[in-house]
């Protein structure tokens, strides 16, 4: 199990879209992948789950991934927030 | 255990006197008039379920004085401070204001002397008086503290009201929970939440409530985010239920044993709460729907004295007994001879 800080940086926050990259590439991971934030921990594999957080510009959260491959699922979901959400085919 | 430890989380770490006032007047329809320090009432905190009656601080001795709470002087510390010189009332109503106390209630009608309701006022400490009975207001205000600093905890999985009874559908992502409870809606059970789903202790029972994000909205893979109050009425919602029994759902392999009689009860706990839980295998051709039906009615005879596998051990005690006298020992039919075709 391993864990990482990560803040949020793109303007509009974790809407819709974020939310759903977001869930999209942690489902991709066999490992789970959990989000804190206030305290409580959030599956997010969930998209209702990322989307409960509302997480604005500038939240701060901790992920957690702990499975086989959390190593991996960790380092892409970190590289996700950190190019604010953005598909990597865009570039 | 579906759910890893959880950390429990205070609702709110604190509120002020003014918000602890307003709810008292608008939720809980109480008389309550602020008799001194009213604009300390918007800066003063409560942090504390506890209520405290402050006789023993008043007759001087604080060293063990539990400040921090509110406190309620009711007949006895009125009474006690009427016995008293007009000197005498003051030095012993300081003994508290020295404190940072966050308020002072009087109960039962009582008021104090205007010289001490000034020293309050000095003291920014808001003394706020009602005519309910000392007993009656205290458990009606620890009981609306007891809720605003209850703790709290979030779990996945999904929550319906079902027949009554409130089940939380929980196992691994991708199992299918929120089809199920989809599926209970639509044979018009009530939805509480999907997904994520908030806990509150409150004297040892779990409540459960959507957040408010997510309240009656779901998500089924393929379809997107769909909102079952708009899709399927006020009927199929409901605000808040209390937890009573978990469904732990997982795939079934020939490894895993699972219990064939429903003699061992298995619980889980959470925030040291004790839940009856029902380990449930999915298989192909399985019809969860009706099973967490099935677990709802259950849970309910169970409640109401009868316990269907302890009366079926019960009637296989009873006929092992008999085998052994009698030496009847062929299965027997239900009914020895039918009368043609009645009941």
């Amino acid at each position: 199990m391993i864990r990482k800080k990560v803040i949020v940086k793109n303007p509009e926050g974790i809407h819709a879209r974020p939310a759903s990259a977001l869930v999209k590439l942690a489902s991709s991971f066999n490992s789970d992948f959990y989000i804190y934030s206030h305290g409580y921990k959030i599956n997010g594999k969930s998209i209702l789950g990322v989307l409960t957080l509302a997480a604005e510009c500038g939240a701060e959260l901790e992920l957690e991934c702990s499975g086989e491959d959390e190593k991996i699922a960790l380092q892409r979901i970190v590289e996700l927030f950190e190019r604010n959400f953005t598909d990597t085919t865009d570039k | 255990m579906p759910f890893d430890a959880h950390t429990p989380v205070r609702k709110k770490e604190k509120i002020t006197v003014q918000y602890l006032i307003d709810h008292l007047q608008d939720s809980i329809k109480l008389e309550v008039t602020v008799c001194a320090g009213g604009s300390a009432c918007f800066k003063r905190d409560i942090t504390e379920a506890d209520l405290h009656r402050p006789g023993l601080a008043l007759t001087g001795y604080t060293d063990l004085f539990t400040w921090q709470r509110l406190q309620i002087l009711g007949n006895s510390e009125c009474q006690y401070l009427s016995s008293l010189s007009s000197e005498d009332q003051k030095t012993a109503f300081k003994r508290l204001t020295t404190f940072e106390i966050p308020a002072i209630f009087l109960t039962h009608g009582n008021d104090l002397h205007n010289e001490l309701l000034k020293i309050a006022e000095q003291a920014n400490i808001p003394v706020i008086s009602t005519p309910v009975e000392t007993i009656k207001f205290m458990y009606l205000v620890r009981d609306f503290l007891e809720d605003q600093f209850a703790l709290q905890t979030i779990v996945h999985g999904a929550m319906v009201d079902v027949y009554g009874i409130g089940l939380l559908i929980a196992g691994k992502a991708g199992i299918g929970k929120s089809e199920i409870a989809l599926d209970l809606v639509e044979r018009g059970h009530r939805l509480v939440a999907d997904d994520v789903i908030t806990l509150t202790k409150k004297s040892n029972v779990l409540m459960a409530a959507a957040t408010e994000m997510n309240r009656h909205f779901m998500e089924v893979r393929g379809l997107g985010i769909i909102d079952i109050m708009s899709m399927f009425g006020i009927r199929a919602i409901r605000y808040q239920k209390r937890l009573e029994v978990l469904v732990d759902l997982f795939l079934w392999d020939e490894h895993t044993e699972v219990d064939r009689t429903g003699l061992e009860k298995l619980t889980t706990g959470i925030m040291d709460v004790q839940i009856p839980t029902v380990k449930l295998p999915i298989t192909p051709g399985k019809n969860i729907t009706v099973i967490a039906e099935v677990i709802a009615m259950n849970h309910l005879l169970n409640h109401y004295g009868y316990d269907s596998a302890k009366a079926f051990q019960e009637r296989l005690k009873t006929r092992i007994a008999q085998k052994s006298r009698k030496g009847d020992t062929s299965p027997r039919r239900i009914i020895d001879y039918f009368e043609g075709d009645f009941e």
